[in-house]
């Protein structure tokens, strides 16, 4: 790929503003996979980051979604684009 | 297909008899204002035995104007439950509450600029093989958000009524009203694939659902669905077991895969949503790109790291001050009209035991908690206000970093706060915590914050502390300032301790919608606020005026012979008996029996310790005007000739009071919300425990000292 990010697995919460990203692996306790999954935050699903450092905010199917530092860390995606 | 006993008998949807609509939605989606909306008034609030999770049953009317029977279910994101609200929505759809029976039809409410993760859950339902009516609703804000939805498409894709819908402006209402009213609803057609490897485990647990369980077959299959996803099978009490030969399936199951390395319930969630996002490619059209919508703007800085804070300290103050300062007035009427009525009683009965059980223990106790009830409205109103604006789950997400740093999450911050006014409602807004341990947390330190109780304690002690009116203003409201901060930190100290030993859990992982911001819909916010405070008074009323009787018998008696004063009286009650024995724990402390005794008694509500002082002194006083027992208390003397109030002694009482649990009502409410005795009484233990160590520590420091 051309995309100089292209590949580059990441934990949500390393993904930059205003970055998409789309979900490969979700890691943590089946219960938590299973809640984010439901909230659709399944493997193959866009996610676009808001804002946030600590606590971060994301876009995720329509809905804006507030993540606490160690969920967002359980959320590896595939840096795709910036907008 | 064997039908549910409750409506085997008689053909069901007879004119006589209409079926009884389950309300379900996912949080946010409008489903209070909808059900507002069809039932108006005729509202039944309770809660459903063993747990604390409010149910909602009310009457709305078929075209024909046939009542038609509504239960509004918490709102869930899955039938795969996480909280204990969610639990009772999916065990009232499945039947297996005792208590309430399985809902004839479904009444799925959707929001329609969200339609993608909402129909999740409408999947789900439409597995449940009952009758089901989708509400779109939110269809003004679709424009807006640059969509489309072609609702007749989505109609065909599940085969099911969808009625578009405004419940704010009450547009869609009257077709509603028209697919509720319908003899023959049909039944879903929608059909999905169950991935390959998990089907023959569904048909297994179908089968045993059906012959064990007593299931009929449409429902075993959406359970056997549902107990692949439902890992912790989160089980709330009231909800009917599974059989043991269904739970052994299910174990084999699970760990055959676990073998295989099958990530079963991964794989289900998956294909329900790839299902899901076929039928949204076709429903959703996007109208082109739009710009940030409004709520996008104001998110921006709303959630801005710094004018975000900005924003919340306004917002926090302006609640803190109205709670304060709105409330006065109707406080003191209350005050006085209790004072007033204690007079009617007075008058109208001659004197003796009866009389004064009804005035100084009834009237003066109830009417001591019912004061807080403006307070308590205030809070609920704001409360209510900033939920159904969207503004509570931005403050959760600013607060959520600062609670993080003791093991809590955002969701725990309106709970604390709200404690400022008042422990009884923020422990009672603890629910929306899904994680068990953190809202036990949460309910553990709520106390610690300095409650309106206190204010009037502070004020006599600061009064006693720096007499005379040469102290500046600065210093009293700064040594009231130190003892909110006192209970603040020690409510985060404990919480971080807790989270670190008793109640040690995985860093808590929050995920937390944050919904388009809305104009709030007064008459919600008012109904929610007078639901909110019915329970309060309730509660909290119901146990007061026992404990308040009783406290009035332990200070009335044994009487004491010929004509005494009343503090002569008070001395030789068992309540001053009491003082004494309590004497030689709180001596340590520079307390004597006297103050023993309003420490005993204000454990009904913390501000009697003021009125108790006033009786033991021998001085007439009220919270406006401090200055004669100011006077009094400052005028007592331990049998040795030492001053008994030195300034060293009221700061140790005020520290005493931020840390004591002094309050009977929070203990009830407690208890309840834990559901037994374990909590409260370690509560109490630890947080009087904490008050006596530090009170110790200052005194004894202090008098080392020299002061």
């Amino acid at each position: 790929m051309s995309h100089p990010n292209a590949n580059f697995l990441v934990p949500l919460c390393q993904l930059p503003a205003g970055g998409v990203g789309q979900v490969r692996k979700l890691s943590g306790d089946a219960a938590f996979c299973q809640r984010v999954r439901e909230m659709g935050f399944g493997e193959s699903a866009f996610v676009t980051k808001v804002s946030g450092n600590g606590t971060i905010l994301c876009q995720v199917a329509g809905t804006r979604i507030a993540l606490s530092h160690d969920a967002a860390n359980n959320i590896i995606v595939e840096h795709i684009a910036r907008r | 297909m064997s039908l549910p006993p409750h409506i085997s008998a008689k053909p069901a949807f007879s004119t006589s008899r209409l079926p009884t609509y389950a309300l379900v939605g996912n949080p946010n989606c409008g489903k209070s204002t909808l059900f507002n909306a069809l039932t108006g008034l005729k509202q039944k609030v309770g809660n459903y035995p063993g747990v604390t999770v409010e149910k909602k049953i009310g009457t709305t009317f078929s075209q024909h104007g046939q009542p038609i029977t509504i239960i509004d279910l918490p709102g869930a994101y899955s039938l795969a439950a996480r909280s204990p609200d969610e639990a009772v929505t999916r065990d009232v759809l499945l039947g297996r509450r005792g208590d309430t029976p399985q809902p004839d039809r479904i009444l799925c409410i959707v929001d329609a600029t969200n339609l993608e993760r909402n129909l999740y859950l409408v999947h789900q339902i439409l597995d449940l093989g009952r009758p089901v009516i989708v509400v779109l609703n939110m269809m003004d804000l679709v424009a807006e958000a640059g969509l489309e939805i072609r609702a007749s498409r989505l109609e065909q894709a599940l085969g099911v009524p969808v009625i578009p819908c405004e419940a704010v402006a009450g547009r869609g209402l009257v077709e509603l009203r028209v697919a509720m009213s319908r003899h023959d609803l049909p039944l879903s057609r929608h059909a999905w694939d169950v991935p390959g490897p998990i089907a023959p485990a569904v048909a297994d647990l179908q089968a045993s659902l059906t012959l064990n369980d007593g299931k009929s077959p449409l429902s075993a299959r959406a359970e056997a669905l549902l107990l692949l996803t439902d890992l912790d099978s989160l089980r709330v009490a009231g909800s009917t077991p599974l059989s043991p030969r269904t739970n052994e399936i299910l174990r084999t199951w699970q760990t055959r895969w676990e073998g295989q390395g099958t990530d079963w319930s991964a794989a289900l969630v998956n294909s329900r949503y790839d299902a899901i996002g076929r039928i949204a490619a076709d429903v959703v059209v996007h109208v082109g790109e739009t710009g940030p919508t409004v709520s996008d703007k104001i998110d921006a800085v709303v959630t801005h790291p710094i004018w975000g804070w900005l924003v919340l300290g306004v917002v926090m103050t302006l609640l803190l001050v109205s709670i304060f300062t709105l409330a006065e007035g109707p406080m003191n009427w209350i005050d006085d009209r209790a004072a007033l009525l204690a007079e009617l009683v007075k008058s109208a009965m001659s004197a003796g035991d009866l009389r004064n059980l009804l005035t100084d223990g009834a009237v003066a106790g109830v009417g001591g908690v019912v004061k807080f009830l403006p307070q308590i409205l205030i809070l609920f109103f704001f409360i209510g206000l900033l939920e159904s604006t969207g503004y509570m789950a931005r403050a959760a997400f600013i607060m959520d970093r600062l609670m993080s740093r003791v093991g809590l999450n955002g969701k725990s911050f309106i709970p604390l706060l709200s404690s400022y006014a008042c422990a009884i409602p923020g422990i009672m807004a603890t629910r929306t915590i899904e994680d068990p341990k953190d809202r036990l947390v949460t309910i553990l330190v709520a106390p610690l914050m300095s409650c309106s109780a206190r204010l009037p304690v502070y004020l006599l002690m600061i009064a006693a502390l720096m007499p005379g009116e040469s102290v500046s203003l600065g210093a009293k409201v700064g040594l009231m300032l130190l003892m909110y901060a006192l209970g603040t930190f020690g409510a985060f100290g404990f919480a971080w301790l807790f989270k670190r030993t008793l109640l040690k859990g995985t860093p808590p992982l929050m995920i937390m919608e944050l919904p388009p911001y809305r104009l709030p819909k007064v008459r919600d916010v008012l109904l929610q606020m007078f639901e909110r405070a019915w329970i309060f008074l309730r509660r909290a009323g119901t146990v007061i005026l026992g404990i308040s009787i009783i406290l009035w018998f332990l200070s009335a008696y044994p009487k004491a012979s010929g004509h005494v004063t009343p503090a002569d009286q008070l001395a030789q009650s068992f309540a001053g008996r009491a003082g004494h024995l309590l004497e030689p724990v709180i001596k340590p402390l520079g307390f004597d029996w006297q103050i023993g005794i309003g420490l005993i008694s204000s454990f009904a509500a913390r501000e009697v310790f003021v009125s108790t002082m006033g009786v033991v002194f021998n001085a007439e006083s009220d919270k406006e005007n401090t200055a004669p027992l100011r006077t009094a208390m400052l005028a007592a003397k331990w049998p040795d000739g030492r001053a008994l109030f030195t300034p060293l002694v009221c700061l140790t009482l005020m520290i005493f009071y931020v840390f004591a649990m002094q309050c009977m009502s929070t203990i009830a409410v407690v208890k309840r919300e834990t559901n037994g005795w374990k909590w409260p009484i370690f509560q109490t233990l630890y947080m009087t425990g904490t008050a006596w160590i530090l009170s110790f520590i200052v005194f004894q420091a202090g008098r080392a000292l020299g002061f």
